[in-house]
C-alpha cells in the first residue's frame, strides 16, 4: 500500500515543520509515507484567478506524482480541495479527466485521513494550553471536514479548546484575493484576528497553512503574542510532551 | 449611479469598496444587519429541520423548471391571459420601459405607487416615469427612504440598511415639512400617513412578482409591510413586471418556495402576507385593479439558458441569504458592487446579464472564494465556482490584466517543474536577506505593499521540506510503528471499493 | 384618423404579444439546444417532500402552535367557544378602543352575529352591500375590519382570506385593526393543506385575490429595528372558535 505525502508548495518552502509533524506523527501511526518529488503546486492560484491553461500545467505535475499511490495525504483542505477540481479543470481532455477523477477519489487531507480511514481520534498528545481553532473555508466547505479535527483535538490531555466567535467566516486570504483586493482582505483578516484575541487564547491551530500565515501575519503586525499554529504541529508537539 | 447623485462614483469595485471602507457608520451598520439577518436564518433553518432535505428539493424544482422554461412559461402566459391579464413580452430593459410608459400614458395616469420590485431596478423604471412627468412613488418603507435620498437599494431585502435613523429622520423631516424625531415609530407613522393618501389617489400599483405559477396564471408577492398587498388592491391599473425565470409549476411548488425564501431572506416562518393574485378583479368584486397588466422581461436571462456553467444562475428565488453570509459584502455593504444586484449573486448576475465580462473588470475580483453563498443558498446555486468562471472567461476573452497574465506565466514555468520550483525557492532565500529581519519581511514595496499594509510577511526558512526529505525518511526507517489491523483492512477496503464502482469521498 | 378607443388599444396590445410570446418561446428552446417543449413534462419533484405531505398535528397542538407563532409575530389570540362569544369580544373592544366605524365581509356567519345591534354607537358597513358606495374609502376609514377566515395553517400562523362579493381585500388590509374569526375545523396544520386544493381546484375557480396573513403589518427597514403597522393594520385579533 503506497501512501505518499502531497506537500504542497506553501508547507515545502515556508513551513517544512508541518510536514515534518504530519509524517512523524504518520509514522508513529504505522504509516510510512512516500514523497514524489516532481509535485509542485496543485494550481490553484491559477486555476482561481481564471488561468486554467496555467493552472493545467501546474495540475500535471501532481498527476504524475501520485499516479501510483493509493493514498494521498496533505496538510490543507483547499489544496486537496483544488484537486476536486480537477475533473473540471480536465473535462475536454478523456484521457487527463480519468487520471484526474483517480486522484480525486484518493486524495484526503491530513486530518480526514487520520480520523476517517486510519479511525485515530486520540494521538496520545497532551497540550496543556488554551486554543481557539479556525475552520477553514474550503476544508470545511468544499470537503466537509467539520467533525475531525474536532475530534482529533477533544482528545488531547490538559488543552482547553476555546469557541472562536464567528469561526466559519473567511479569513480573508482568497489567494490573488488578498493581493488585488488587499484593503478587503485586510479588513477581513483584521476582524478575523479581532475575533481570535477576543478568546483570550495562547494559540490559535488551523488546517490551512495561507490562511494561518494571513491570520499570524496581521497578529505579528500588531505585535500579538498569539501562537498559530497548523493542528499537525500542535498534536505532535503533545506527543512529544506526553 | 448607486451614491448620492452629484457625489463622484469611483469606476471600479476596488475603488468604491475604498470608500465604503472608510465609512465606519456603514460597515457597523450593514455588518450588524446582515449578523442578524444570518443569525436568524439559521435558528429558523435549524427549527424546521431538515433543512438539506429542503434545499435539495426547491433547487430540483427550479433546475426542472427552468429546463422546461418554454412550456411554463407559455403555460403561465396562456392562464394568464385567461385570467383577463394583458400579458407583454419585453426582450429588453428598453422594450420593457415602452411598454410601462404606453401604458401609463394610456390611462393617463399621473402617480404610480410601487411595490418592491428589484426588475423595475434593473430597468431605471422610475427615471422614465418621471421623464413622462408620472410621479412614481416607492412604497416599500425602506425603498421610499433611499428614494427621497436619491439612491439605489444597496441590499435586496433590506434596501436602506446603509442608512442610520438620523440620517432617515433629516430625510423624512425635510418631507415632512416639520422636525420629526429620530424615533423609529414616529417615521414609520409619518411614512404611513404620508403613502395612504398616495395608495388611494395613485392611478396605477406597481409591483415585482416573487413567483408565478404557470399551471394558474398566478402571481405571487411576499412582503411584510402590505404595501405590495395596497398596490394591488386600490389602484385602477396594476403593472407587474416579471423576470422571465420567476415562474414555477403549481401552487404545490409554492410550498417548498414558501418554506425556503422567508427563511432564507430574515428567518421568518413566512412573511406577514403572502398573495397570489389570479388576474384583475372580478365583475362581482368591489376592489382590486379593473385592469392588469404582466410584463414578463428577459433583459439578459435567456443568454445563461443552455450555458452549463450559469444556467443555475435562473434558479435564484432572491432572497439575499448569499449577501448576508458573505464576508466580504459585509465590509464593503451593497454600493461597492456598482450594480442593481450586490454581494455574491450580483458579482455572477451583473456580468451574465450583461454579457460584457470586459466592462465589469474586477467585479468578480471581490471574493475570497469562501463559499459561504453556497452554503447559504437555498437553492444550492454554486456561485464560488461561477466566479472562477467569469474570472476564466474574462481572461480567455482577452480581458487579461497584463502584470497578472505574466505572473500566470511565469507561474505555470516555475510550477509546471519541481527542478525550477526548487530553484526558485533558493533564489528566493538569497533575495530575502535584503528584506527580511528576525525572521521576518515588512516592506511595503512592490507586490508586498497590500498584503504588507496588514501583515508581516515570514521569512523562508533555510531548508525546504524537500532538502530536508531525505534525513527524514533515513531517520524513520528505523523504529516504524505497526499499521493497525484495523486500519489496514479498511485501506484495503477502499482501495478495492474504488476499483469496483469508482466511488470515491468527499464532495461533489 | 379615427380615435382608437381603449378596447382598440389593447387588442393592439395583444396581438403583438401574441406575436412575440412564439418569438420569445422559441428563442428559450433554441438557447436550450431542443426543439420546442409542448406537451406537459414529468415533473418528479412537484410539491414538498413526502415526510413533509405526512407531517400532522392534533387539534390541540394546531391551536398551541397557531397561538404562538402568531403571538410571536406580534398577533393576539383567543380562544372561544361560540359566535356568540366572539361576537362579545368585538363589542367589548370596540369599546375598550374606542372604534366609530366598523366594516365587515358580507359573511353569512357574521350576519348571523348582528353586531349592528350590539353596537349601536359605531357606524358599521357591509362589504358590497350597496352598488354607488366607495367601498375602498369606507374600508379606509375604518377603525376595524371584521373577516371570517377561509382556512388557516397553524405551522407558520398564517390566516387565509379569499375575495369575493362579499369578501373585499380592503377589508383585511385598510383598517387600523383587524379581527379575524378562524372556525377551528379550518384550521390546518401546514401550509401545503391549503396551497395543493388550489391546484385541484384549478384555474377556474380561483378568485382574483388569495391573502395569506401572518400577523400585523411590519418593518424593520430602519436600522433593522421592528415597528408594527405600516401600511397594513397595526393591531391584528385572531379569534379561534370552536
Amino acid at each position: 500500500m503506497k501512501v505518499s505525502l502531497f506537500i504542497t508548495c506553501l508547507s515545502d518552502a515556508m513551513y517544512p515543520r508541518v510536514g515534518e509533524a504530519m509524517v512523524r506523527l504518520l509514522a508513529k501511526c504505522g504509516v510510512r509515507l512516500d514523497f514524489p518529488t516532481v509535485q509542485t503546486c496543485c494550481g490553484q492560484p491559477a486555476f482561481n484567478s481564471g488561468y486554467w491553461k496555467e493552472a493545467r500545467e501546474s495540475a500535471k505535475t501532481i498527476l504524475d506524482a501520485f499516479e501510483d499511490s493509493d493514498f494521498v495525504i496533505s496538510p490543507s483542505g483547499s489544496c486537496t480541495g483544488m484537486i476536486h477540481h480537477y475533473p473540471k479543470l480536465f473535462e475536454n481532455d478523456p484521457v487527463m479527466l480519468a487520471r484526474a477523477n483517480k486522484l480525486q477519489q484518493k486524495s484526503y487531507e491530513f486530518t480526514q485521513f487520520l480520523v476517517q480511514v486510519l479511525g485515530v481520534k486520540d494521538v496520545g498528545a497532551v497540550y496543556p494550553h488554551k486554543v481557539t481553532y479556525h475552520p477553514s473555508c474550503h476544508g470545511s466547505r468544499l470537503l466537509g471536514i467539520k467533525e475531525e479535527p474536532l475530534e482529533l483535538m477533544r482528545h488531547v490531555k490538559g488543552m482547553e479548546l476555546v469557541p472562536l466567535p464567528f469561526a466559519e467566516d473567511c479569513c480573508g486570504f482568497g489567494g490573488t484575493f488578498a493581493v488585488k483586493m488587499a484593503d478587503i482582505s485586510g479588513a477581513m483578516v483584521t476582524e478575523k484576528a479581532d475575533h481570535v484575541l477576543e478568546t483570550e487564547a495562547e494559540v490559535l491551530v488551523g488546517l490551512d497553512l495561507a490562511c494561518l500565515m494571513n491570520i499570524a501575519g496581521n497578529l505579528r503586525y500588531r505585535n500579538e503574542p498569539v501562537k498559530v499554529m497548523h493542528l499537525a504541529e500542535l498534536l505532535y508537539e503533545g506527543v512529544k510532551q506526553a | 449611479m448607486s451614491a448620492p447623485t452629484g457625489t463622484k462614483v469611483p469606476p471600479t469595485v476596488k475603488g468604491r469598496a475604498d470608500l465604503a471602507l472608510n465609512d465606519e457608520f456603514l460597515r457597523k451598520a450593514v455588518k450588524f444587519t446582515t449578523e442578524r439577518l444570518r443569525n436568524g436564518k439559521h435558528a429558523a433553518t435549524a427549527e424546521h429541520g431538515n433543512w438539506e432535505e429542503w434545499r435539495e428539493r426547491g433547487r430540483q424544482i427550479r433546475l426542472h423548471t427552468i429546463a422546461h422554461l418554454d412550456y411554463y412559461l407559455n403555460l403561465f402566459a396562456d392562464n394568464a391571459r385567461a385570467n383577463g391579464v394583458h400579458v407583454h413580452f419585453a426582450s429588453t430593459a428598453a422594450e420593457a420601459v415602452k411598454v410601462s410608459l404606453a401604458i401609463a400614458k394610456q390611462v393617463k395616469a399621473k402617480s404610480v405607487v410601487k411595490s418592491k420590485s428589484m426588475v423595475t431596478e434593473e430597468l431605471h423604471l422610475n427615471h422614465a416615469l418621471e421623464g413622462l412627468g408620472i410621479e412614481a412613488i416607492e412604497t416599500d418603507l425602506g425603498e421610499y427612504i433611499i428614494q427621497l435620498a436619491g439612491e439605489t437599494p444597496s441590499h435586496i431585502i433590506i434596501p436602506a440598511i446603509h442608512k442610520n435613523r438620523f440620517q432617515i429622520a433629516e430625510l423624512l423631516s425635510k418631507e415632512a415639512g416639520e422636525t420629526l424625531e429620530a424615533d423609529t415609530t414616529i417615521l414609520a407613522g409619518f411614512v404611513r400617513k404620508k403613502l395612504r393618501e398616495k395608495f388611494l389617489e395613485a392611478d396605477i400599483g406597481m409591483t415585482g412578482c416573487n413567483f408565478a405559477i404557470a399551471e394558474t396564471g398566478s402571481m405571487v408577492l411576499f412582503e411584510n409591510e402590505g404595501n405590495a398587498r395596497m398596490v394591488t388592491t386600490v389602484p385602477k391599473t396594476q403593472i407587474t413586471l416579471m423576470g422571465m425565470e420567476r415562474i414555477i409549476p403549481s401552487w404545490s411548488d409554492l410550498e417548498v418556495m414558501a418554506t425556503l425564501l422567508p427563511r432564507s431572506a430574515t428567518g421568518q416562518k413566512l412573511t406577514m402576507y403572502m398573495s397570489g393574485i389570479t388576474g384583475p378583479r372580478r365583475d362581482v368584486d368591489a376592489d382590486g385593479p379593473d385592469e392588469m397588466h404582466i410584463i414578463i422581461v428577459d433583459n439578459g436571462r435567456s443568454n445563461q439558458l443552455g450555458d452549463p456553467e450559469f444556467q443555475e444562475l435562473l434558479n435564484c428565488i432572491r432572497c439575499g441569504a448569499c449577501l448576508n453570509a458573505c464576508p466580504v459584502y459585509r465590509h464593503i455593504g451593497g454600493h461597492a458592487y456598482g450594480g442593481t444586484y450586490s454581494g455574491p449573486i450580483g458579482a455572477v448576475l451583473t456580468p451574465a446579464l450583461q454579457k460584457n465580462v470586459g466592462d465589469w473588470d474586477d467585479i468578480a475580483n471581490a471574493s475570497s472564494l469562501c463559499g459561504a453563498c453556497y452554503e447559504a443558498c437555498p437553492v444550492k446555486i454554486p456561485l464560488h465556482e461561477m466566479l472562477i468562471y467569469l474570472r476564466r472567461r474574462k481572461q480567455e476573452g482577452g480581458h487579461r490584466d497584463l502584470a497578472e497574465a505574466g505572473g500566470m506565466k511565469g507561474f505555470s514555468a516555475i510550477m509546471g517543474n519541481s527542478g525550477r520550483f526548487k530553484g526558485v525557492v533558493k533564489l528566493g532565500k538569497l533575495g530575502q536577506r535584503l528584506v527580511s529581519r528576525n525572521g521576518e519581511i515588512r516592506l511595503k514595496l512592490g507586490p508586498l505593499k497590500g498584503w504588507n499594509s496588514y501583515r508581516v510577511t515570514p521569512s523562508l526558512p533555510k531548508q525546504s521540506f524537500r532538502d530536508k526529505w531525505g534525513t527524514l525518511e533515513e531517520e524513520l526507517r528505523h523504529g516504524l510503528n505497526e499499521l493497525s489491523p484495523d486500519a489496514r483492512s479498511r485501506m484495503e477496503q477502499l482501495v478495492r471499493s474504488r476499483e469496483q464502482d469508482g466511488g470515491g469521498h468527499g464532495h461533489g | 384618423m379615427a380615435e382608437q378607443t381603449h378596447e382598440q388599444w389593447l387588442e393592439e396590445l395583444a396581438t403583438d404579444s401574441r406575436r412575440k410570446q412564439e418569438a420569445f418561446m422559441n428563442d428559450i428552446a433554441h438557447k436550450l439546444k431542443r426543439p420546442r417543449v409542448l406537451e406537459k413534462p414529468v415533473h418528479p419533484f412537484r410539491g414538498a417532500p413526502d415526510f413533509w405531505q405526512e407531517y400532522e398535528w392534533t387539534l390541540e397542538e394546531r391551536t398551541q402552535r397557531f397561538t404562538a407563532n402568531f403571538h410571536s409575530n406580534g398577533g393576539h389570540v383567543s380562544h372561544l367557544s361560540t359566535m356568540d362569544e366572539a361576537k362579545q369580544f368585538i363589542k367589548e373592544k370596540a369599546t375598550e378602543l374606542g372604534a366609530r366605524y366598523i366594516i365587515r365581509q358580507n359573511q353569512p356567519e357574521l350576519a348571523e352575529m348582528k353586531l349592528e345591534e350590539a353596537l349601536p354607537n359605531v357606524s358599521l358597513s357591509v362589504w358590497n352591500s350597496n352598488e354607488n358606495e366607495n367601498w375602498k374609502a369606507r374600508a379606509a376609514e375604518a377603525d376595524f375590519g371584521v373577516v371570517v377566515a377561509d382556512y388557516a395553517a397553524a405551522y407558520t400562523s398564517s390566516i387565509a382570506v379569499l375575495s369575493g362579493k362579499d369578501k373585499g381585500r380592503s377589508v383585511s388590509l385598510l383598517p387600523t385593526v383587524l379581527i379575524v374569526i378562524i372556525p377551528l375545523e379550518r384550521l390546518k396544520t401546514k401550509l401545503g393543506e391549503i396551497l395543493i386544493p388550489l391546484d385541484e381546484a384549478g384555474r377556474e375557480s380561483l378568485p382574483a385575490g388569495i391573502h395569506f396573513i401572518s400577523g400585523p403589518s411590519r418593518s424593520s427597514d430602519i436600522e433593522n429595528d421592528l415597528t408594527i403597522g405600516v401600511h397594513g393594520p397595526g393591531v391584528v385579533y385572531a379569534l379561534l372558535v370552536g
